[in-house]
């Protein structure tokens, strides 16, 4: 009798716990309009990854100034734990009302639904489309409906230390994969540098598959089809010969760092900074800190356009998005993200100013065409780059190709693999065999 | 009359009863709001397809989680890579505190500063000692390839942290050094219970040291014994921040361990019910080596 007091008594705690599992999900509503009469007005929580946090402050002190009805909350995670910290924060019900988001986790966090469109419910922002670069306005664009306005739009570039180039007796950067391994077997029997090349490939840095994907643009190559379907996995593959580049580049003729397998984007920038190697490939910004930072060769960084037959490369978005947060809160809540949205990511007083500050300041690229013609911007960018050669690598990039709701954890996959055919554990064809049928799983998955 | 007296003693039991349930009522709920809802919640997880990019689709599937992934060469490889791990780190971390421990037990001149210096590893937050061992270990500015640059036993830097055969070794090594405090500890305080007058009996029965430390301190020893290797094969199984910190489970695969698995399923690809289903499997391997341990344990008590 007592045995079954008791069970009855912890059926019903049981019971009661899983009543708590029965999440309300509020929100979700239709995209309409924020109403009229509604004042935009609160506290917005703004996540961010750590990026300048300091410039980020300033600029929402001065939105703040501008806007008293407004306050902001902001708070930054490291870059390589921001999708698995958001992912916590969507599916605990602690939606932020404005974060940062990326083309590449676009689809997967539409699908998850934790971003809301704002072509609706921000018909201001929706304006400034026809004046973005075209994978910009592509990366944050999903069925007809925008998802966001631009924090930065950049290009994945080939970044070479014009004086270690020289030094090797070559008059100019390598054009192609070939020239860049004559070039760097060159600086390494001369005693220049021991690893000549070093790639950020850190398995939790989101940056690598970009740097991959780069790669097998610049040589007239394709990750996958209009349909999603792969075709890197293809016989003789440009996919292929990169993977086979970067492994004999590793392993055989040792003219890459074997530890760039550990190393991400800030520890590539200190090891060029330092002198150890010549060449690498990141995001174009890095060539404002190379030659503008702290770095015993600062100067002497040049860009060039991505080795290859077509020397296409990745064109890439990061943008304000809206969040299920806002939406939850109320029109005030939505109206007041959409007036911080347009202020970072739009124009105040006619200037795209958050945008320009970001270009001046940091060397960060941007999406807004315009801005090319402003003559402190090419001004600055001649500084420590080539707005002409920056120009014409713009013209050949390209949007990430597979961008679905399951490319997310098919990148993690995808990465696994790639650090297997580096380090010759498996070969380049089967690694790419792997990584195709994830593809085909997860789509199956997904019911695509 | 009987009667009336029969009810008075159930009246008070009844009474008394519910004054028990009454006070512990709100504790209980607690604990089982933060030990049974979870796992309960994760149970019922691990039975759903429960993928965040499919938020409207997430039927029933029974044990297909489970047998997704057993089946997924990820499995395999993580289950060998945390055996490895544990059969790298259990017996050092064990023989490394046993080892201290009989040190310390000398009671030597600064015993209280020589102690705090050993707990010192162990008061460092995990991710901090992961970030410490990062830039120590770091493949290109790490100051471990620095000193042995400086005395000449390698000619170049050594990639710990990029090198499949290496990483696992490196990852090992942090956590060595993290854990061995706990049982140096539990090892002295066992140490201290033995009284000197049986060990100078066996000195005076004309035991070698060795012969002292095997046959009387070592069975002495065997409480704190059981509790070192069930805690640091608990640890073992489970570890994550280190891995999480040094590796992220790479390069490549070479340091996924069962709980890294565990966290990518659940985290990067956004699979619940996967990730749920991992956790139960890794419970239920860890619930059959502390049974086997205590077993063994107790098989060999009954043959002495």
């Amino acid at each position: 009798m007592f045995l079954r007091r008791r069970l009855a008594f912890f059926a019903g705690v049981v019971a009661a716990g899983a009543l708590f599992s029965a999440a309300a999900c509020g929100g979700g509503d239709d995209e309409a309009a924020p109403a009229e009469g509604v004042k935009a007005s609160g506290t917005l929580d703004f996540v961010v990854w750590s990026y300048s946090i300091e410039t980020i402050q300033d600029n929402i002190k001065r939105f703040e100034k501008a806007n008293p009805a407004i306050q902001i909350k902001l708070a930054d995670h490291s870059w390589f734990d921001y999708h698995d910290i958001m992912a916590t924060k969507f599916t605990s019900g602690n939606a932020p009302d404005v974060a940062y988001s990326s083309d590449h986790w676009l689809r997967e966090w539409v699908a998850a639904g934790w971003l809301e469109p704002i072509d609706e419910r921000c018909p201001q922002l929706a304006q400034y489309k026809g004046e973005w670069a075209p994978y910009a306005a592509e990366g944050m664009t999903l069925d007809d409906k925008l998802y966001g306005v631009p924090y930065y739009a950049d290009l994945v570039i080939f970044i070479y230390n014009d004086q270690m180039v020289k030094q090797a007796g070559f008059s100019g950067p390598p054009q192609t994969l070939a020239e860049l391994q004559q070039q760097a077997v060159a600086m390494k029997q001369k005693g220049i540098a021991q690893y000549p090349i070093n790639i950020p490939m850190k398995k939790d840095d989101p940056w690598a598959i970009e740097f991959v994907y780069s790669m097998v643009y610049g040589d007239g190559g394709s990750m996958f089809n209009k349909e999603n379907e792969p075709v890197f996995n293809e016989p003789g593959s440009q996919a292929e010969k990169v993977l086979q580049f970067l492994a004999d580049a590793r392993n055989k003729s040792k003219i890459s760092d074997p530890a760039m397998l550990e190393m991400a984007e800030p520890d590539v920038v200190k090891a060029m900074g330092a002198g150890r190697h010549a060449f690498t490939i990141l995001a174009k910004y890095n060539l404002a800190e190379l030659n503008l930072g702290q770095h015993k060769q600062r100067g002497n960084f040049k860009m060039a356009l991505m080795p290859g037959s077509t020397h296409s490369t990745v064109g890439f978005v990061r943008f304000y998005s809206l969040g299920k947060g806002a939406v939850d809160q109320g029109d005030a809540a939505v109206k007041a993200s959409c007036k911080f949205m347009n202020y970072f990511g739009g124009k105040t007083g006619g200037q795209y100013k958050v945008m320009k500050r970001w270009a001046l300041e940091k060397g960060l690229g941007f999406a807004n065409l315009p801005l090319y013609d402003d003559p402190q911007v090419q001004q600055a960018i001649n500084k420590w780059g080539d707005v002409a050669l920056e120009r014409k690598q713009a013209q050949l990039a390209r949007v990430k190709e597979g961008l679905t709701p399951w490319w997310g954890a098919w990148d993690i996959y995808a990465r696994e693999q790639i650090h297997a055919a580096i380090l010759g554990r498996s070969t380049p064809k089967q690694a790419l065999q792997k990584m195709a049928d994830r593809w085909e799983q997860l789509r199956k998955q997904h019911g695509g | 009359m009987a009667v009336a007296t029969a009810t008075r003693p159930a009246k008070r039991f009844r009474r008394s009863s519910l004054y028990t349930w009454g006070t512990i009522l709100p504790v209980l709920a607690l604990v089982s709001l933060f030990t049974l809802f979870p796992f309960v919640y994760a149970a019922v997880n691990s039975t759903r397809q429960r993928i965040l990019t499919i938020p409207y689709h997430q039927p029933f599937v029974g044990l297909e989680n489970y047998r997704e992934v057993i089946s997924s060469d990820t499995f395999g490889v993580a289950v060998r890579n945390t055996l490895v791990f544990a059969l790298l780190t259990v017996p050092t971390v064990t023989a490394l505190g046993l080892g201290v421990a009989l040190l310390l037990n000398q009671r030597v001149r600064g015993f209280g500063v020589l102690v705090a210096l050993v707990l010192l590893p162990w008061s460092i937050p995990l991710v901090s000692a992961g970030i410490m061992w990062r830039l120590l270990l770091h493949g290109n500015f790490g100051s471990l390839n620095g000193l042995l640059m400086q005395l000449g036993i390698i000619d170049s830097y050594v990639p710990w942290l990029s090198d499949p055969d290496k990483a696992m070794g490196a990852v090992a090594m942090a956590h060595v050094w993290r854990e061995f405090p706990l049982p140096t500890i539990l090892f002295l305080a066992g140490l201290q219970t033995i009284t000197p007058e049986i060990l100078e009996a066996a000195w005076l029965d004309r035991a070698t040291a060795w012969q002292r430390f095997r046959y009387v301190t070592l069975p002495l020893l065997k409480a704190p014994l059981l509790i070192v290797l069930v805690y640091e094969t608990m640890i073992a199984v489970s570890v994550f921040d280190l891995v999480y910190v040094l590796t992220g489970g790479g390069p490549g695969t070479s340091t996924t361990l069962f709980s890294w698995y565990a966290y990518t399923a659940t985290f990067k690809f956004l699979n619940l019910g996967q990730g749920a289903a991992l956790s139960f499997l890794m419970t239920a391997a860890l619930l059959i080596v502390i049974v086997i341990y205590m077993r063994l344990i107790r098989l060999r008590e009954e043959s002495a």
